[in-house]
């Protein structure tokens, strides 16, 4: 009868209020004792999962989708704010997903930051940015939308310099914050746009009232307002900088959470842009850009968390291109299964790295398979997951989404730019497991290889166990909202396994070269395209405050203080008299010659004037 | 003009020329002042042969000896000059010079 809508409204709600409990408690001055993080926060979040479940099963039982809105926050005559939490399917589906990705997360954190004073502060920063999370994904207008965006871009930032007393962290929070702040310029101006045609802010009225109008430029907007946030070419150096957080962080917010922000919003903004082939273009190609550019520097990375991360943004923008071929579905069950295997790729790095003293860069390790079976196992079936193993949870979202793009009449160059980004995701991925797990140890005997601790132990399994069976649940238990098309030609069904197997024997053939030698030097320029990350960060870092500070000093500078204040103002009364008062006192020295000059001159004036 | 008035006239602008556009020596200057009486001198005479008018015959004596007078007195101020200053080049009398 009722007990539907109050079950939901009520467990969701409660879900929102115990991750606030432990914040709240904060606020007292007294400091914490050391096991708060472990006891109160980890708690909150695996009750606070528990709970979601109850919402989850009734969508899936019956349907329920619920919007609560609680409290009319600031009205005008025309214009309303309020709070209101839409529990639709896609918010309750990846609320505890967000929440089992974090509950792993936060266990293994309470194992990799042990050492740290103030673990507590990490965790309360944690669960604050969880908390931005929810409010974002459960935003059901733009004011909360856009209160949940902020929050997590500020603690990204702080988590990102953590270890503040490190320049290159304190740079890279900069450049996230940054780059951040440009995709949002995208989203004000397409809030201010909402406001301005649709007068409201609540999605139900804008999507109701935005059918007729011209909607390209919020669309804009938004799709820039997701090259921000999640990382798309032209503003995705600070995902891979990013990697300076600790790696819980990048756990959280770099591979499952926060990165994926943007493409939600998109996801949620899809009613407006079915009809609207421009911006589905423009996701499509940038996308495909995105995905094959951050591919092909993922190659010839050194750095672990780099290679991961520039993993992580090959799939946001492979994410981009399903959103571009007009699927959301598609792209939100790819970032539901994506967040289970890159956070345990995640975690398996981050149990590596602090096993072999802080250690990062893959070509000082090897034979991990040996030293820490575990976490090599889960890193493999992570790679696996990640490449599209067929029924791993990565399979039921990639390859839908190649058939997908198979089978679309569309943008020939982005459906080839993504074969070959799969491609090498294959490559990059045996990279990783080559050095790091196969082989012989490139590092120092006396490493403190330890893979006893279950706070290390079953935070990975959890999510080995997700990674295996997530996707083939959520595709069971989901309906899709649109038919997919299920008969194509075998090579198209097929393309998706044949690039990547391809990709899986030609990196198999490059690793067996790394101990021969069939050139005397070898061709670096392609090497130092990819390790350089496209010469990007490199030009773009330095032009763009070159040419800030430029215009800086060209304005206030030079046109203000020395033209107008100075030249045009004072000096140029000085600056005009001066030749004429030195040209006049040249006559008048008191030299004879002058005088005489010009008693001729006025002689002769004289009488030629009297005369004619 | 007859030929005759324009002689002396040319004669009386050419030496006001010279004197106004002397460049080096002050002696220049002299010279042609002395040259502008000359020319003055003619002209005295030949006015009073032209209107004949015996009265007048004088004052072309009379010009020549105030010009002598004259003369006098500037060779006195080039010695003057010439004492004080070491020599009568023109670039050293610019004591009034501001």
């Amino acid at each position: 009868m009722l007990s539907t809508p109050l079950t939901m409204s009520s467990s969701l709600i409660l879900v929102l209020l115990l991750l606030l409990y432990p914040v709240l408690t904060t606020l007292n001055p007294n400091p914490q004792e050391d096991t708060w993080a472990l006891l109160k926060v980890k708690t909150a979040v695996k009750m606070a999962f528990f709970i979601s479940l109850l919402p989850l099963f009734l969508l899936l039982n019956e349907g329920a989708e619920t919007i609560v809105t609680n409290w009319n926050w600031a009205n005008t005559l025309t214009f309303d704010i309020n709070i209101s939490f839409k529990f639709d399917h896609y918010s309750t589906i990846f609320t505890p997903i967000a929440l089992y990705v974090t509950w792993s997360i936060l266990e293994f954190a309470s194992w990799y930051m042990h050492a740290d004073p103030s673990m507590n502060r990490f965790f309360k920063y944690l669960l604050i940015f969880l908390i931005a999370m929810i409010i974002l994904v459960t935003a059901n207008n733009m004011f909360q939308l856009f209160i949940g965006w902020e929050g997590v871009g500020i603690m990204s930032f702080l988590l990102i310099g953590w270890w503040y007393g490190r320049a290159d962290a304190n740079t890279a929070a900069l450049q996230a914050v940054l780059y951040n702040r440009v995709g949002d310029i995208g989203l004000i101006f397409a809030m201010a746009w909402m406001a301005m045609n649709t007068n409201s802010w609540e999605m139900q009225q804008m999507f109701a009232t935005a059918k007729d109008l011209d909607l390209t430029f919020p669309l804009i907007g938004f799709i820039v307002a997701a090259t921000g946030k999640s990382a798309q070419f032209g503003l995705h150096p600070w995902l891979p900088s990013a990697m300076e957080g600790p790696t819980p962080v990048s756990a959280l917010l770099h591979s499952s959470t926060m990165v994926v922000a943007g493409i939600f919003l998109l996801i949620r903004m899809s009613p407006l842009m079915e009809n609207n082939q421009t911006a589905l273009t423009t996701c499509l190609c940038l996308g495909a850009l995105t995905t094959v550019f951050t591919a092909t520097c993922a190659l010839t990375q050194n750095d672990i968390k780099k290679i991961v991360a520039f993993s992580t943004s090959s799939q946001l923008g492979l994410m981009m291109v399903t959103i571009g071929l007009n699927q959301p579905q598609l792209a939100f069950l790819h970032i539901c299964t994506h967040a289970f295997f890159k956070a345990m790729l995640f975690l398996c790095s981050g149990s590596i790295i602090h096993s072999l003293n802080d250690e990062q860069d893959i070509r000082k390790m090897g034979g991990m398979h040996h030293l820490t079976p575990l976490t090599s196992s889960c890193l493999t079936i992570g790679s696996l997951a990640l490449t599209g193993t067929p029924f791993l949870a990565g399979f039921f979202s990639k390859d839908a989404i190649i058939e997908a793009l198979n089978t679309s009449h569309l943008n020939a160059w982005a459906l080839t730019m993504t074969l070959l980004a799969t491609s090498f995701t294959a490559v990059y991925s045996l990279r990783v497991v080559f050095f790091v797990s196969m082989g012989h140890p490139r590092f120092s005997p006396l490493s403190p290889i330890n893979e006893n601790n279950p706070a290390v132990i079953n935070p990975i399994k959890r999510l080995a166990w997700g990674s295996i069976i997530a996707g083939f649940l959520i595709t069971s238990n989901i309906l899709p909202l649109k038919t997919p098309i299920m008969t194509m030609p075998p090579l198209l069904k097929l393309a998706a396994l044949i690039v990547t197997i391809l990709g899986l024997i030609l990196a198999l053939e490059l690793a067996s070269l790394t101990n021969k030698q069939f050139k005397p030097t070898p061709q670096l320029t392609p090497h130092h395209f990819s390790n350089m990350l496209g010469f990007f960060p490199a030009v773009i870092h330095r032009l763009i405050p070159k040419l800030g500070l430029i215009l800086g000093q060209a304005v206030a500078s030079q046109t203000i203080d020395q033209t107008w204040l100075e030249k045009v103002g004072p000096k140029a009364v000085a600056s005009l008299n001066i030749p004429l008062i030195t040209t006049i006192s040249n006559t008048q020295r008191g030299m004879i010659k002058t005088y005489l000059t010009l008693f001729l001159l006025t002689l002769t004036l004289a009488i030629l004037l009297l005369t004619i | 003009m007859t030929p005759v008035h324009f002689t002396f006239s040319s004669a009386f602008l050419l030496g006001l020329t010279g004197l106004t556009f002397h460049r080096t020596h002050l002696l220049s200057a002299l010279l042609c002042l002395e040259g502008m009486m000359l020319s003055l001198f003619i002209a005295l005479s030949l006015w009073a042969l032209q209107l004949s008018s015996i009265s007048f015959s004088a004052s072309p004596l009379l010009l020549l000896a105030f010009s002598a007078c004259e003369a006098s007195a500037g060779l006195a101020l080039l010695v003057a000059t010439a004492r004080t200053h070491g020599s009568d080049r023109l670039q050293t009398l610019n004591l009034l010079q501001c």
